[in-house]
């Protein structure tokens, strides 16, 4: 990281004198300067403002800022979409751009005219349970008549504690999020449904029939771990490394493969569930292009699936950048839509493709299913 | 010896000046041929082929911009449809008489169809080239009468008080609401009689404004004033002023959806950034940047937020700063439009007798309009807001949309260069 001009440093402590660490972090004065309006607007909710004690918590937050703690497990909460979800040390921290796929993959479902009346949603590796909130949220607000009913996955039972205390704040003040729709269960989706040992850990089949959950499901969403150990090294943040847990960023080591191969470890147990599930949409998110091309491929190779396309950041944008050449190459297989860095890879299939919106998929496809019905 | 008798220079002049001269009229242009320029039926036939595009661009998703415009060029395309039948009936009525070994019965049935679908073809012509004439933007809007004496002291300002009544009577027999937004005489007050200083009429039903935009100038008037005491005519004028009203209301100020509405912002034009920092992205960062910046790309308008932590409520913060302010530069931009129509009106320098556009002459009892070449010779029928009137303005109406076809056709050409 590029050392920062004292200049800099002098500028922020003219503005105020708790700006220079948070700069640090920042690496900017006007990001500092909005940390510090938001750590300043928290204090002040805890204690009473130009008090003693205020001075000190303020004092103690920026601190803790400085050594690299992310800002929103200071404050508690992130901004997930219009929800404002909590956040706790042990849980990954919801993403913006994750928000900004699951919002546009509930916008083109909102205009779907054959949704079944209960639509069945699964989100894999949930953490704080936003997904499912958020596309709950977002699809039931718009279409009163279907029903989301939505289950949240995960091998944390810290990130399960966490959703569902999301789920009892949230139900008091957004009308459209359903306590009686919204599940969360553990399960180790890694885990071969067929060598199932009796263990403490279930794999997600037999958790399924455990809790007594359907098997088929209309949607699978996952947020899994996708880091490579050398990119965990390389393109993390320190805040990331120090402060998040890994076992939500980097899929474990004993997966084995080569570093590539470790990154990608949750996908192919992800596309083998969504057939298991009988997912008709199902929406991955990725790290980047490459890994996103990787993903793709996968999933022609399970002839599983209609339609596959690459959502960048920002889907609702138009592309305003260059497709770096190497990739071009591959575009020709894969529609790449938005704007941003590669972000998620959409599957679909059957009645997948109208309810997104997409042409039918072709006679041959359609037939070929039928007979292997 | 013969000597040619002597004749005088002024009998000279009128036997050498040819008798059909006299008739000939070059004020206005009423053409009722049959055929219409070539470049105006270019420009239809693009329209038609363009509107081929919007439909199948419709068909595959609404877009309000699209609808609006295949409303507004369906009229051109029919016209232009029945101009190509006409203009193929007619060709082939013509080849058939032409044609040696057509009997000649046929050819008698050919010749007497050839009068009627000559007149059905120039009345296509004529409503293609009407249909081309782009409607006045605020053609649909109610509208404003102002009227001021002008140029002829008191005399003005009584003729101004005819001129109200006028119109005024002619709204009443037409069925249309108006309302004196202000009426004051030459003493201040609002009492009637007495010579005008200034009246304004709000004339209430919808399309008034393109009913009375030809109405807008110096009207002069020749008589003798009821104030003259030796009988001689006075020329004086009174100037009308027409101006489209603007209600708040009747523009739908806070629909986003309606296109016509100054709030009115397609989601296409507008870039959303968020700000992210460089790199990754995902999960690898756990950023605090929930700055969003929209870029209105037509007009190049920035909005930048980033008060709040949720990215969405800037958003939300961000669209809503971004329609106020195209809509407060619309609505500057449309009042800049009016004060430089108030101006190009009636300007300064244009309030004398000589840039009249219509003279009602009482000594001959005739109204004649300088713009269409049109005489009448009811002037009672006009002053009081009769057919006669209406006569007249249908005649500057038309003369308007000939001066857009010119100008239309001239813009073609230029184009073409």
């Amino acid at each position: 990281m590029p050392r920062l001009p004292y200049s800099l440093l002098w500028k922020a402590r003219a503005v105020d004198h708790l700006l220079p660490p948070l700069v640090k972090q920042c690496r900017d004065v006007h990001a500092a300067q909005n940390e510090l309006r938001w750590l300043r607007a928290h204090a002040d909710t805890l204690s009473r403002p130009n008090s003693k004690a205020h001075d000190g918590l303020l004092r103690k937050m920026v601190e803790q800022r400085s050594t690299g703690m992310p800002l929103q497990y200071i404050l508690g909460t992130e901004f997930f979409g219009d929800l404002e979800i909590k956040c706790r040390p042990g849980v990954l921290i919801p993403r913006q751009e994750t928000a900004a796929s699951v919002t546009y993959l509930a916008q083109l479902l909102q205009r779907a005219k054959n949704l079944p009346s209960q639509l069945h949603v699964m989100d894999l590796c949930t953490g704080t349970g936003c997904i499912p909130l958020l596309f709950q949220h977002e699809l039931h607000a718009a279409r009163r008549d279907i029903q989301v009913y939505c289950l949240g996955v995960d091998i944390s039972t810290k990130a399960l504690d966490l959703a569902k205390s999301n789920l009892r704040k949230l139900q008091k003040t957004e009308p459209a999020i359903v306590p009686n729709l919204m599940k969360f269960m553990r399960a180790d989706i890694l885990k071969e449904p067929d060598n199932d040992v009796p263990s403490v850990l279930p794999s997600l089949k037999a958790a399924l029939e455990l809790n007594r959950k359907p098997k088929q499901w209309d949607i699978l969403i996952s947020n899994p771990p996708y880091i490579s150990p050398s990119a965990y090294w390389k393109t993390t943040t320190r805040s990331v490394r120090g402060f998040e847990p890994k076992l939500a960023l980097v899929p474990k080591a004993e997966l084995g493969g080569t570093d590539t191969e470790q990154g990608d470890a949750f996908y192919p147990r992800l596309l083998a569930t969504a057939v298991e599930i009988d997912a008709k949409v199902v929406l991955f998110e990725v790290a980047d292009l490459d890994q996103a091309v990787r993903v793709a491929h996968l999933a022609r190779k399970t002839n599983a699936f209609d339609g596959i396309e690459i959502w960048r950041d920002q889907p609702d944008q138009d592309d305003l950048e260059q497709v770096p050449e190497n990739i071009s190459k591959d575009r020709s297989c894969f529609p790449i839509i938005g704007a941003g860095n590669g972000r998620s890879v959409l599957l679909y299939r059957g009645v997948g493709a109208s309810w997104l919106g997409m042409p039918a998929p072709m006679q041959g496809t359609l037939e070929q299913q039928q007979v292997s019905l | 010896m013969k000597v040619a008798p002597w004749i005088c220079r002024s009998c000279l002049t009128r036997i050498s000046r040819s008798p059909l001269r006299r008739l000939a009229r070059f004020q206005s242009t009423t053409s009722t041929s049959e055929s219409i320029s070539p470049a105006l039926l270019a420009r239809a036939r693009t329209i038609a082929s363009e509107q081929k595009e919007l439909t199948e661009k419709l068909a595959n998703g609404f877009d309000a911009r699209a609808a609006k415009k295949l409303g507004q060029q369906s009229a051109i395309v029919n016209a232009l449809q029945t101009w190509d039948k006409a203009n193929e009936s007619v060709t082939e009525l013509v080849s058939l008489i032409h044609d040696p070994t057509t009997d000649a019965e046929l050819r008698d049935l050919a010749a007497d169809d050839l009068g009627s679908s000559r007149t059905a073809l120039a009345e296509a012509a004529k409503s293609l080239t009407t249909s081309l004439v782009p409607i006045h933007p605020f053609a649909h809007l109610p509208c404003l009468l102002e009227i001021r004496p002008g140029a002829g002291g008191s005399e003005a300002a009584i003729f101004a008080g005819d001129l109200v009544r006028m119109y005024e009577s002619f709204c009443n027999r037409n069925n249309i609401r108006t309302t004196f937004l202000k009426y004051e005489n030459v003493n201040g007050t609002s009492e009637a009689g007495l010579p005008l200083s200034e009246a304004v009429i709000e004339v209430e039903s919808e399309n008034a404004y393109g009913l009375f935009r030809c109405e807008a100038g110096v009207h002069r008037v020749q008589r003798v004033p009821v104030t003259e005491t030796k009988g001689r005519t006075h020329t004086s004028a009174a100037s009308v002023l027409v101006l489209p009203s603007l209600q708040e209301n009747s523009l739908g100020e806070a629909d986003f959806e309606d296109p016509e509405s100054d709030y009115y912002v397609d989601l296409k034009e507008v870039r959303v950034e968020v700000m992210r920092a460089g790199g990754a992205g995902g999960q690898h960062v756990n950023k605090t940047e929930s700055a969003v910046r929209l870029t209105h790309l037509p007009t190049n308008t920035v909005v930048s937020i980033q008060d709040s932590r949720s990215q969405s409520k800037n958003k939300d913060k961000a669209w809503q700063l971004l329609r106020s302010r195209l809509a407060q530069a619309r609505r500057e931009k449309r009042e800049d439009e009016i004060v430089a129509m108030r101006r190009s009106v009636v300007g300064v320098a244009k309030m004398g007798r000589g840039d009249k556009i219509r003279t009602y002459n009482w000594g001959q009892q005739r109204v004649t309009d300088h713009r269409s070449g049109t005489t009448v010779h009811d002037l009672d029928d006009v002053i009081q807001g009769g057919q006669t009137l209406e006569k007249v303005m249908e005649s500057v109406r038309n003369w308007l949309i000939e001066k857009d076809v010119e100008a239309m056709i001239a813009e073609e050409e230029f184009a073409k260069k």
